[in-house]
């Protein structure tokens, strides 16, 4: 018997007369028939677009929380105290020594105030002493601080809740622990006697103009605050201060704001963002993210086992559909394209869905927030945690859960669309409908 | 029986023997058999002689145990899955006893879908459909779903995609089982039309005497063997 086998045929299929360009029109019907079989049997692909709609709605809202509830946490931390980014001496950041201060504070605050990305600068004096009132003796931090650029860049002195911040050379405003433990008033002076910068004694002596209530037990036993130039003289320092409080425009955009500074800023000084001031915030913002993280993925794993369910009854009930399509050339390859694309279209109406029912809600949440609690509320200071949450919608948010869903759903389908590969069409065309 | 260099189907020495529980079952056996361009074979025999057999062995769907089959001169033992697909796609024409339409798409679309796998264009793609459909009678039911069709203009419409590609072979299995007399004579008439005037070589299966009486030469199976292969006079 005289046999020849046919080279173009498998690899390259040869093209019938007006063929199309390769791909131009190969799914138009594969795609009608990917939609049109979703509506053979409603209820199941209604169910399956449910639980992928339930899964990216609640990650989606879930995740909006998450990222309103970070920005509202490192706000009230950041507009405390810390500031967005704060610039010191490098090696002040390793060993935080008296002397390690940044020279031409007033120029380099006017300079960086004048910056589109910079909304405010605070400098600040940080030193410690003894402050004694009659008999009393405390150590102190003393703060000198520029009042005025203070209020800009943080909300710290609003917690004066009794009397007024220090305005002259005399005063100084008393943490309320401090206060309490020196036996002092309002009025009352305080003297404070530490070392200054070369080595000589640093004398103050003040009244009290205010009590400081922050609400960090820490802070209110051991702060003093005092104008800066008070401190700056007392304390034989020039034109120096040890940190510049940063309030930047987006708070968001703080390392990118860091990474400018430490490319203008004199030798020697360095701007760190937020999250390297207060790394325990950062990490436990990081803790609750991986948490989250391992929470969305459950949900996206049992949501994606009920849309295997349903493609393994899909493959099963279409075994004769799939055989007649093996049987009249097309390629496994092609039908099991399909039945992602069936895959794909179930995603998109689920996501659909959950667009549609989760964007209006985030974006009236964002404007009106979620209220938290009167416990939450309560404990706000401590933890930085605000009393109400304004969920957030960001392309992170939307996009990650259609995402992972998109290859979630796609993986479900196919781990029984492979079994067309092994389908034999004449066993195949022998099945039941 | 026409020369070898006319054949369009060329079976030698083929069997096929199934396993079914571990228990080897013979379908086909040492079977010899060859199909011309243009001719109009039937193919007869009890139930579980090979009919059906011998058809998916020609058309690719079904390798044989052992034994070589040629269509149109290529050897099917040296084409992997792929490569048979695209044969069945490109050179044969398949009729099933049950239609097996695709039901979500109309009789257009089931007539296109197959130029689709060919990759041709849709607007000729579509003209070649109509075309298919009306040559065969049912133009004006092509925007309807199988489920809205007759068995009769099911049956027509799988003739239609089987031909609409303009294959060497049309293999049909039972074509007329689901179909009462009248419209298996119209169905026997189209086909014999379609032998006689485009040249298509036809190779059916069946039970039914009236398909045999179309047929231009008969071969009878029992038992997995030929037992009889003659023209019919006149036919």
């Amino acid at each position: 018997m005289s046999v020849e086998t046919v080279a173009s045929l498998g690899a390259s299929r040869p093209r019938a007369a007006g063929a199309a360009p390769a791909g131009a029109s190969k799914f138009g019907l594969a795609a009608a028939v990917a939609w049109r079989n979703l509506w053979r049997n409603r209820r199941r692909t209604w169910l399956a677009v449910g639980g992928v709609a339930f899964a990216t709605a609640l990650v989606q809202f879930s995740m909006s929380m998450q990222v309103g509830g970070y920005a509202a946490q490192i706000e009230a931390a950041t507009d405390f105290f810390v500031g967005h980014v704060q610039i010191q001496r490098s090696d002040y950041v390793e060993q935080a020594r008296f002397e390690q201060t940044i020279n031409g504070v007033t120029s380099l605050v006017r300079s960086l105030e004048v910056r589109p990305d910079i909304r405010s600068v605070a400098p600040r004096v940080e030193a410690f002493a003894l402050a004694s009132v009659d008999e009393r003796s405390f150590g102190v931090q003393v703060l000198g601080m520029d009042a005025a650029r203070e209020r800009r860049t943080v909300g710290f002195l609003k917690r004066i809740n009794a009397g007024r911040m220090a305005t002259g050379p005399d005063e100084v405003v008393l943490g309320s622990a401090l206060a309490r433990n020196l036996g002092a008033g309002l009025g009352d002076e305080v003297v404070v006697l530490g070392a200054g910068k070369e080595g000589g004694v640093a004398a103050l002596a003040a009244s009290v103009s205010g009590i400081l209530n922050s609400g960090i037990a820490e802070l209110d036993r051991s702060l003093m605050l005092a104008p800066i130039n008070a401190v700056q003289g007392a304390f034989g320092l020039g034109d120096e201060a040890h940190t510049l409080v940063v309030r930047s425009a987006d708070p968001l955009a703080g390392a990118e704001l860091v990474g400018a500074l430490n490319t203008e800023l004199p030798q020697g000084a360095k701007a760190r963002n937020w999250d390297a001031v207060l790394p325990d915030l950062r990490q436990g913002i990081e803790l609750d993210r991986l948490g989250s993280v391992f929470l969305y993925g459950i949900i996206i794993v049992v949501v994606t086992f009920s849309v295997v369910n349903t493609f393994i009854m899909t493959v099963f009930e279409r075994t004769r559909e799939f055989g007649l399509l093996r049987a009249i050339g097309m390629r496994p390859g092609a039908i099991i394209g399909m039945v992602q694309l069936e895959a794909f279209c179930i995603w998109l109406l689920g996501v659909g869905v959950a667009l549609a029912l989760m964007v209006p809600i985030i974006v009236w949440l964002s404007s009106y927030g979620l209220y938290l609690g009167e416990e939450i509320s309560q404990i706000e200071t401590n933890m930085f945690l605000p009393d109400r949450i304004h969920p957030r919608l960001s392309w992170a948010v939307s996009l990650t859960a259609p995402a992972i869903m998109l290859g979630g759903v796609q993986l479900a389908a196919l781990a029984p669309a492979l079994r067309i590969r092994r389908l034999q069409p004449v066993a195949a065309l022998r099945a039941q409908e | 029986m026409s020369s070898a260099s006319q054949a369009v189907a060329r079976c030698v020495n083929v069997s096929r023997i199934y396993e079914e529980d571990a228990v080897p079952v013979t379908a086909l056996t040492n079977v010899d058999f060859e199909l011309a361009q243009g001719e109009f074979v039937g193919l007869a025999g009890p139930s579980g002689s090979g009919k059906s057999t011998l058809l998916n062995l020609i058309g690719g769907l079904d390798r044989a145990s052992q034994g070589e089959i040629a269509v149109d001169g290529v050897a099917l033992q040296t084409l992997n899955e792929t490569q048979l697909a695209d044969l069945r796609l490109h050179k044969i024409g398949f009729v099933f006893q049950s239609y097996n339409l695709v039901p979500v798409l109309s009789a257009q679309e089931n007539v296109e879908f197959i130029l689709q796998l060919q990759g041709v264009h849709p607007t000729a793609r579509r003209e070649r459909a109509l075309d298919a459909l009306a040559s065969l009678g049912i133009g004006t039911l092509a925007h309807r779903r199988p489920g809205e069709l007759s068995s009769g203009q099911q049956q027509r419409v799988a003739i239609a995609r089987s031909i609409v590609t303009n294959p060497v072979l049309l293999l049909a299995d039972e074509p007329s089982a689901n179909l009462d007399s009248a419209t298996t004579e119209e169905l026997l008439k189209l086909l014999r039309r379609l032998n006689d005037e485009r040249g298509l070589s036809i190779l059916t299966a069946t039970h039914d005497p009236l398909v045999m009486g179309y047929a231009k030469r008969r071969v009878q199976l029992r038992d997995g063997a030929i037992v009889e292969d003659a023209a019919v006079s006149g036919a």
